[in-house]
């Protein structure tokens, strides 16, 4: 029998250490989650076939509806080589106040050659006095292909919350087959230091978006690269994006804006733009509350 | 404390006359005054102000010190490490083209001199072979160190120097003159003295500075432009 100290620590663990493991492999012409593991908060659902690309739509649900202090959650997932996976999350991902402990989520991703990830979460939104930390590690195998988006809010907007979280740390980390890599790495205190948002004080929303594939010929991108560009000067004084080549292969996006609904239409029309342009497929409809 | 001799050795590198190529960037400002973001000196204080505090003294000050400890540890793998960090966090493409290049021009000349450390030699062999990105911040960060300054007295430097080229940008974008320009830098003293000390303190680098951010990666589709980045 083990200790009661031990096993008080195990019970305390209980919905707040969740981890999600997916392993995802193309068979035919669809991808089907393979072999799957999951521990709560988080809850698995089969994947959805939303349109006839064979991709594996996953919804990562954490039915808490958010993060409290002392939430550990992981996502590992890998794609096996010619997997299409498109994983985002039902609504957006809400951090709650914490009087201590940070609340954390780690993510890895491997993309095997010919595979291809589209990692579209809800928008996070940190409630004054949260502290919230998310690492993602993602590799990419030769011939892989990755489209990252990630975006924040300054809190909750609408009842006049903003930029009242305690400490927000986040990490990029994208690794490709030829050693080359980005790392986008931020940790913002507002609480602490009022001074940290400078001229993003006049914004609520940020955003940051990645496509990245050694497998589209170069000659490509630049097409790609106009078109967003296009669509982010398109939507008005509400949103200031730019578009650049990162130190990897592909296009990265910065954003931010002032409303959700422009944070929002910029996600779908530039989601919409690079599936067209690299791989001729429609921004699917994903099912969300 | 510098002595005469590793005061004047130092000073060549980041006097505004060493050919680095400085004053062809603009790192974003061009963009921000044509988008309307910067159209006085005081807009100019406070955007400077704000990309030293979340970027520059978390990320590029950061990789000074680390650079300068390096040469200190007689180990040439530091430098190569945080270099490579930090090329992967240049996400615009003009701002990491750029501080390459002033990184080959300052390493060329303080790797030539017979006296050079073993660690600026073979920073500088990495580079030639590929083998490393060689920006800026770090091989300022070696060649100061070679040079005997102390790593807060080279992460000052090196914000200086970076201030300076924000207004001798500024003065050619801006309504503004030397005096004016002059005011800032005393200004922004106390502010390089901070970050020095922050960033002394520090092992890892994080930047958070998405306006900034955003306006260098908008400069390459200028229509009109006065600098490179």
């Amino acid at each position: 029998m083990p200790p009661l100290l031990a096993n008080q620590s195990a019970m305390a663990e209980i919905g707040r250490v969740g981890c999600l493991d997916l392993q995802y492999r193309r068979e035919g012409l669809r991808t089907i989650l393979a072999t799957s593991r999951c521990s709560t908060p988080w809850h698995l659902f089969p994947p959805a076939y939303l349109d006839d690309s064979g991709c594996a739509f996953t919804s990562l649900v954490n039915p808490s509806g958010g993060f409290v202090a002392g939430d550990h959650l992981s996502i590992h997932a890998a794609l096996e080589e010619g997997a299409h996976v498109v994983m985002s999350t039902p609504s957006a991902n809400r951090v709650y106040r914490s009087l201590g402990e940070e609340s954390r989520q780690f993510v890895t991703i491997s993309v095997a050659p010919g595979a291809l990830v589209e990692w579209f979460p809800e928008v996070t939104i940190p409630f004054a006095g949260s502290r919230f930390a998310q690492t993602m590690a993602i590799t990419l195998a030769k011939g892989a292909t990755a489209l990252i988006w990630d975006s924040l809010a300054s809190g909750r907007v609408a009842r006049g919350e903003r930029w009242a979280f305690s400490s927000l740390r986040n990490e990029i980390h994208v690794t490709t087959a030829s050693g080359a890599r980005l790392l986008e790495r931020y940790d913002v205190r507002p609480e602490q230091d009022s001074d940290s948002l400078g001229l993003l004080s006049a914004y609520d929303y940020v955003a940051s978006f990645f496509v990245m594939s050694d497998a589209i010929d170069p000659e490509r991108w630049p097409a790609v690269r106009d078109r967003v560009s296009g669509i982010l000067g398109s939507l008005g004084p509400d949103l200031l994006g730019g578009v650049t080549e990162p130190p990897v292969p592909g296009l990265a996006v910065k954003l931010v804006a002032r409303s959700a609904e422009v944070l929002g239409r910029a996600r779908e029309l530039v989601w919409e733009a690079t599936r067209g342009e690299l791989f001729g497929l429609e921004r699917p409809a994903l099912r969300q509350y | 404390m510098l002595n005469t001799l590793s005061l004047l050795h130092g000073l060549r590198f980041i006097d505004s006359f060493f050919p680095s190529g400085g004053y062809a960037y603009s790192s974003g400002l061009e963009a921000a005054v044509q988008g309307g973001a910067v159209r006085t000196g005081e807009q100019l204080s406070h955007y400077v102000e704000q990309m030293f505090r979340h970027g520059v003294a978390r990320r590029e000050a950061v990789a000074v010190g680390i650079a300068h400890e390096s040469l200190l540890r007689n180990d040439v793998q530091v430098a190569l490490a945080i270099d490579h960090e930090l090329h992967a966090m240049k996400i615009g493409h003009e701002c990491r083209v750029a501080s390459q290049q002033m990184g080959r021009q300052v390493v060329r000349i303080a790797a030539e001199r017979p006296a050079a450390h073993a660690v600026l030699r073979d920073f500088y062999a990495a580079m030639e072979a590929d083998r490393t990105p060689g920006h800026f911040p770090v091989v300022l960060g070696i060649t100061l160190a070679d040079a005997g300054w102390d790593r807060g007295e080279t992460i000052a430097a090196f914000c200086y120097q970076t201030a300076i080229g924000f207004v001798s940008a500024a003065l050619k974008l801006l309504p503004m003159g030397q005096r004016e320009g002059q005011h800032l830098l005393e200004r922004w003293t106390p502010l390089f003295d901070e970050c020095a000390k922050e960033a002394t303190a520090a092992t890892t680098m994080t930047s958070w500075s998405p306006v900034q951010d955003i306006y260098a990666m908008r400069h390459s589709r200028l229509e009109s432009r006065l600098f490179r980045s």
